[in-house]
Parts: structure tokens; C-alpha cells; sequence
């Protein structure tokens, strides 16, 4: 186990294309840190790169107080889980487990005991035997997580390791990866772009974007207090309402007005960064869930209720999403509690926002106006 | 009532099994004009010189002919079976290893790594593909000439370290084959570069290579011109030059001629059967998920 730290890390490649832009990132031994983004944001390249399958342009790697810049993979004490398995299709599962540990010539009988140990955790002491060709796909991204198990390393690396499984199984080995955690205590570093698995698993989460890091920070506190509407709009499903909107100061009360809807935000937010945007165009965020269509808190909250047209309704059992249209122009997505909820497609239906938990933004910037 | 569709299914099961018919047909016809040559040679090594000049033998003629054909070889001056066997056994078998091991290595160099040139480096070995061996033969006979290798068996083995066409089947499999991420979890579990080819990808390329194997041992125990400019004593004298040497300026024994093609391929028939089974689709199957 050890801590990792990434100071300044820069990947360019020929051509001028910057993968990764000033990476700085410290991690602390036994942390759960989730690499997410879309598509091309870096996060790959930056695993690689710790991995020491990437050569790093500039900046610094250190595992532990070790330097690893120049360090070969094989030397550099990690274990990686790819996202196909990247199994020794030759190799039976015992002998995919036990290679790396062959390699580093420790005697049979430890070998054996830790391949044994590590296929108990995982649950496929009775795949041993088999090759990769005859196991699910569960299966063989278990043989590929015991691989890295065996070695004992001071980091895993993971990346994007659920993304082939189907929708019940990936919700299954999410659940065994951060139990895994908790038994090995061990340093992760793992890569997906799927929010839901990086909100669930990791103790602290790294959005990029660009090659750039947005915001670093744990899952709790991203959700709360993202920095910018890229963050915003990332996390979370269905994603965060961004409306054009402007603010208003009167009496020291802030008020928020978009289409013909003013609501008036609570006494908290009349702090100077938001008090010096009187008068100026800002990006107005509400959660999904921060709208609701509860008839009693819709009356008791008329300062920020407004109406909407209903387009659709979406019932997916424990939740409701209600798709609206405010003043015929602005789309809206509301999760509203199905039990409660009266809401009819084609119907005009009165919504109140929980003023508590919106979030401000610079227009020009898009960054968070509340830090 | 009578299903509308019905007449339609009918006729088109009945088109189907036409096209059924008629790939049976060609497929047959092609395999008949594979298969016949080799027929006609072990047909004819049944027959005495008179009777395969006289006529087509279609059919096998008898075993005391055979016997005889075969006992004829072992008394001609030019055909020493055992000398023949040993010297093709010995320069097919290294060039077949050197063809395909050095192949498979430099496949893997250009599939795997990263280098300048690499686009450039495949190029140029697909346009040494075009040149043909003759060519070169000239330079090839003069080199081996100063390097004293002339009647050796060297000239013969160490050239089939470069084969292009080998390089390029290769390259090719691996493609489609071969992902690069289970090299890096190699790199990652501790390999150096030479041991994840010899151990990771030598096995997952294996059809390939027995593929490869098959071609390289094929063409060098068939192969008759380089030998006949490079060897001229009998004991270093390969099966086909021996055959050859059953030609006579006076008169051939066909019959013997025959005989001796026919003992000449019998090895080659051993090696397909023994590499045939190696040529199993989808040996890298479960290791990736694509």
C-alpha cells in the first residue's frame, strides 16, 4: 500500500494534441479515488501514465517517495485491471493468477496459498482449472481483479473494469469492488465515465474534462457544490436543469427571474458574490429532484413556485420523472415522488423549487458563484 | 386455408438448394483437380516405365510393380533415399523454424510498438514480397561463393530468416487477433518484451504459425532451384535433386521416377497432419471482450 502523488503532468503527442494538461493530484494511502469524465477527457492517459504504459511529457509521478517517471510497469509495484479482461487466453485461471507471481519467483507453496486465497474472495475456486473461453463475463473480470489481487500491490489501477458487463452484473461487481476495498485496504485508482459507478465507489472523485481537472473532491460534496456547469451537469442523473436566468437584489433579498417566473431565494444566499450579480445574466441550476409537484409544499412555497406544461411522465417505480415545459419555451426535468405525485401528460401543473439546494452560476465563466 | 406465403417459401427452398447443388459441384470439381496429380503420381509408381508411356492409368496396377519400382531406387547411383531424407529433413525443418520464429518477431515488432518508420518498415517488406527469388540469385550464388558456404546446407536455412509473405500473413492475424492490453497486463505483471512474446503471444499466434509452418515446410522440401545451383555432391543433395537425378539423357525409368516422387511427398503428408490440428480457429477467444 502506498500513497500516490501526480505533480504537473503534461501528455502531448506529436501533432500538438494535449491529452493531459497540469495534473496536479495527491492520494493518500488506502483512497478510493474514481478518475470520471467523458469520452477523450484525459482519464485513461492519465491511468496509463501511472501505470507507466504512457511516457509522461512533463511533471512527476511519485509512489510512495519513489519517483516512477522512468520506471519500467513491471518495476513499478502496481497491478492493473483492464477494461476486456485482457486475459491469457492459453493460460488457465490458476496460471493467469499465478504469472505474475511465477515471474517474481516466489516458491509454489506461496503461490498456490495466494492464488487459493485470492480465488475464495472472489468466489471462483472452482474455475481454476478452466480457461478464459469458458467463463461468463463475470467470471472472467473476477480472474482479471484476482490477478491484480495476488501481486499484492501497492496501487491498482483500474480502468473502466465494469464497462463490458451487462446492467445487473455491473451493478453486482460494483458492490464486491468497494466491499474488496474495505477487506484489502488498499490504494485504487479507477477509471470510468459512468457517474453512477464513480458517486457510489469512490472515497474521493476527479472530473476532467479537456485534460483538465475540473473539480476533485468526495461524492457528496461534488453532488452539493459542484464548481462549474460542467461538474453540474455530470454528475448526477437526470442531469442537473440549467436555465437562463437573472438576478435581482432588492432590500438585500436575491430573487431569481427566468421566463415570466421570479422566485425569491432564501436569506443565505444573499452573500456579496451572489449580491454583486444584481442585474446580470447567470445560469440558474436545479436538481431534478429539487423540483416537486407535492400539492402541500407547492402551497406552502409559493415564492418559488411556478407552472408548467406536462409533456411526459416517466414511472420508473421508486421515482417519477415529469418532462415540462415552462412559458412554452424552457424544458425542465422534475423527480417527484410517484406516490404523491397528479401529474398528467397535457396538463398545466403547479411546481415549487426547494430554494435550499439550487446552485448559481457565472454566465460568462460558468463557474459556481457560491463557493 | 391456404397460406399465402407458402408458394413463396417453396420456391425459394427450392433456389436455395439449387445454389446448394451447384457450390457442391464446383467445390467438388476443384478438389478433383487438386487431388488428381497426386493420384496419377502414386497411381503410376504402380506401373512399369512401358505401361505409363503406352497409356493413362486411371486405375492402380499391382504391388509386385510397385516393389520393383521402389527396389530400383535404392540401386540407382543418384538416388540414396536415407542421404536425400536427412538433408531435407534437416534444411526444411531450420528454415521452417527460422521462417516462422523470426517472422512472428517481426510481426509482433510492428504491431506492437510505437516507432518512427513503422508504416515505412511494413512497406518495404511487402515490396521485397514482389521480388521474386530469381532475381537475386546471381548476387546470392556470388556472396555464398566468398563466404566459402557454397555446398553447405547455410545458403539454404539462414536466408529464411527473412520472409515476407510469412511477416505479412502474421501481421495480419495478429490484427485481428491480438490486443495490445494483453501485452501491457504482461508488461505489468512483470514480463520483459522477450518473454511476453515467447510466452503471451507465440501461443495465441499458433494458428497462424502452423499455417505459416505448413507453407515454409512445403516450399523448402519442394524447393528445387536454389539447391541445384548450391549443392552438387550427392551426399549434400536434397529428395527433389535426387528425384531429378532419375532423369536419364538415354532413358528414364518412369515408373521409378514416380516411385521416388511418391516417398519424396510422403514426409510432407506426416508434417500437414501433424500441423493441421494446430490450425484452430479462435484459440484467443474469451481473453478480451471487444
Amino acid at each position: 500500500m502506498a500513497s500516490l502523488s501526480l505533480q504537473h503532468i503534461y501528455k502531448k503527442y506529436e501533432g500538438g494534441v494535449v491529452a493531459v494538461s497540469d495534473f496536479n493530484l495527491e492520494i493518500a494511502d488506502k483512497e478510493f479515488i474514481i478518475l470520471v469524465g467523458p469520452s477523450g477527457c484525459g482519464k485513461s492517459t492519465t491511468l496509463r501514465m501511472i501505470a507507466g504504459l504512457e511516457d509522461i511529457s512533463e511533471g512527476e509521478i511519485y509512489i510512495g517517495d519513489r519517483l516512477i517517471n522512468d520506471v519500467l510497469p513491471k518495476d513499478r509495484d502496481i497491478a492493473m485491471v483492464f477494461q476486456n479482461y485482457a486475459l491469457y487466453p492459453h493460460m488457465s485461471v490458476f496460471d493467469n493468477m499465478a504469472f505474475g507471481l511465477k515471474l517474481r519467483k516466489l516458491p509454489k507453496d506461496d503461490i498456490k496459498r495466494r492464488v487459493s486465497e485470492a480465488a475464495r474472495i472472489l468466489e471462483i475456486e472452482h474455475l481454476l482449472e478452466r480457461k478464459p473461453k469458458a467463463l461468463s463475463g463475470g467470471q472472467r473480470q473476477r480472474v482479471a481483479l484476482g490477478r491484480a489481487i495476488v501481486r499484492d500491490p501497492k496501487v491498482f489501477l483500474m480502468d473502466e473494469p465494469l464497462s463490458n458487463l451487462d446492467a445487473k452484473l455491473r451493478v453486482q461487481m460494483r458492490v464486491e469492488i468497494t466491499k474488496l476495498h474495505q477487506r484489502l485496504q488498499t490504494t485504487i485508482v479507477y477509471v470510468t465515465h459512468d457517474q453512477t459507478e464513480a458517486m457510489t465507489m469512490g472515497t474521493r472523485i476527479v472530473v476532467m474534462k479537456d485534460g483538465f481537472i475540473q473539480q476533485v473532491d468526495s461524492p457528496t460534496e461534488l453532488y452539493e457544490h459542484p464548481v462549474n456547469t460542467f461538474v453540474a451537469g455530470f454528475i448526477g442523473m437526470p442531469p442537473m436543469n440549467f436555465i437562463n436566468a437573472s438576478i435581482h437584489v432588492e432590500d438585500n433579498v436575491v430573487y431569481v427571474a427566468f421566463e415570466n417566473t421570479t422566485i425569491k431565494l432564501p436569506a443565505r444566499y444573499s452573500i456579496p458574490e451572489v449580491l454583486d450579480h444584481d442585474g446580470k445574466e447567470i445560469i440558474f441550476g436545479v436538481r431534478p429532484e429539487a423540483i416537486t409537484d407535492d400539492a402541500t409544499y407547492v402551497s406552502q412555497h409559493t415564492v418559488t413556485g411556478f407552472s408548467a406544461d406536462v409533456d411526459v411522465v416517466e414511472l420508473l417505480g421508486a421515482e417519477t420523472y415529469l418532462y415540462v415545459t415552462v412559458n412554452g419555451s424552457l424544458p425542465l426535468t422534475a423527480r417527484v415522488d410517484p406516490t404523491t405525485s397528479q401529474s398528467r401528460v397535457g396538463e398545466v401543473v403547479a411546481l415549487a423549487i426547494d430554494a435550499n439546494r439550487i446552485h448559481l452560476f457565472d454566465k460568462e465563466t460558468e463557474q459556481s458563484i457560491i463557493s | 386455408m391456404r397460406n399465402r406465403n407458402e408458394p413463396k417459401l417453396t420456391s425459394l427452398s427450392a433456389s436455395l438448394r439449387a445454389r446448394t447443388v451447384m457450390i457442391y459441384v464446383v467445390v467438388g470439381l476443384l478438389a478433383l483437380l487438386s487431388i488428381f496429380p497426386f493420384y496419377y503420381m502414386f497411381i503410376n509408381s504402380s506401373y512399369s516405365s512401358y505401361h505409363i508411356l503406352k497409356q493413362m492409368n486411371l486405375l492402380p496396377g499391382t504391388i509386385k510393380q510397385l516393389v520393383m519400382n521402389i527396389k530400383s531406387l535404392s540401386g540407382h547411383p543418384e538416388f540414396n533415399f536415407a542421404i536425400g531424407f536427412e538433408n531435407s529433413l534437416i534444411i526444411s525443418t531450420a528454415a521452417t523454424f527460422l521462417s516462422v520464429y523470426f517472422s512472428a518477431l517481426t510481426a509482433y515488432g510492428i504491431k506492437v510498438y510505437q516507432f518512427k518508420l513503422r508504416n515505412a518498415a511494413f512497406l518495404f517488406i511487402m515490396v521485397v514480397l514482389m521480388v521474386p527469388a530469381q532475381v537475386s540469385i546471381t548476387g546470392f550464388v556470388t556472396e555464398m561463393m566468398s563466404m566459402n558456404l557454397i555446398g553447405t546446407k547455410w545458403p539454404l536455412i539462414i536466408p529464411a530468416l527473412a520472409a515476407p509473405g510469412t511477416v505479412f500473413f502474421i501481421k495480419q492475424y495478429l490484427d485481428s487477433s491480438l490486443s495490445l492490453d494483453i501485452i501491457e497486463a504482461s508488461r505489468i505483471d512483470g514480463a520483459n518484451e522477450f518473454y511476453t512474446f515467447n510466452r503471451i503471444c507465440l501461443p495465441i499466434m499458433v494458428p497462424a504459425l502452423a499455417t505459416m509452418a505448413i507453407f515454409s515446410y512445403v516450399a523448402n522440401w519442394n524447393n528445387f532451384f536454389t539447391p541445384s545451383i548450391i549443392l552438387s555432391r550427392l551426399q549434400d543433395k536434397t529428395l527433389p535433386l535426387m528425384v531429378y537425378g532419375l532423369y536419364s539423357d538415354r532413358f528414364t525409368d518412369y515408373g521409378q521416377v514416380f516411385a521416388g516422387l511418391s516417398i519424396s511427398v510422403l514426409p510432407l503428408i506426416v508434417v500437414y497432419l501433424f500441423l493441421q490440428r494446430f490450425i484452430i480457429q479462435g484459440v484467443s477467444a474469451g481473453s478480451v471482450k471487444e
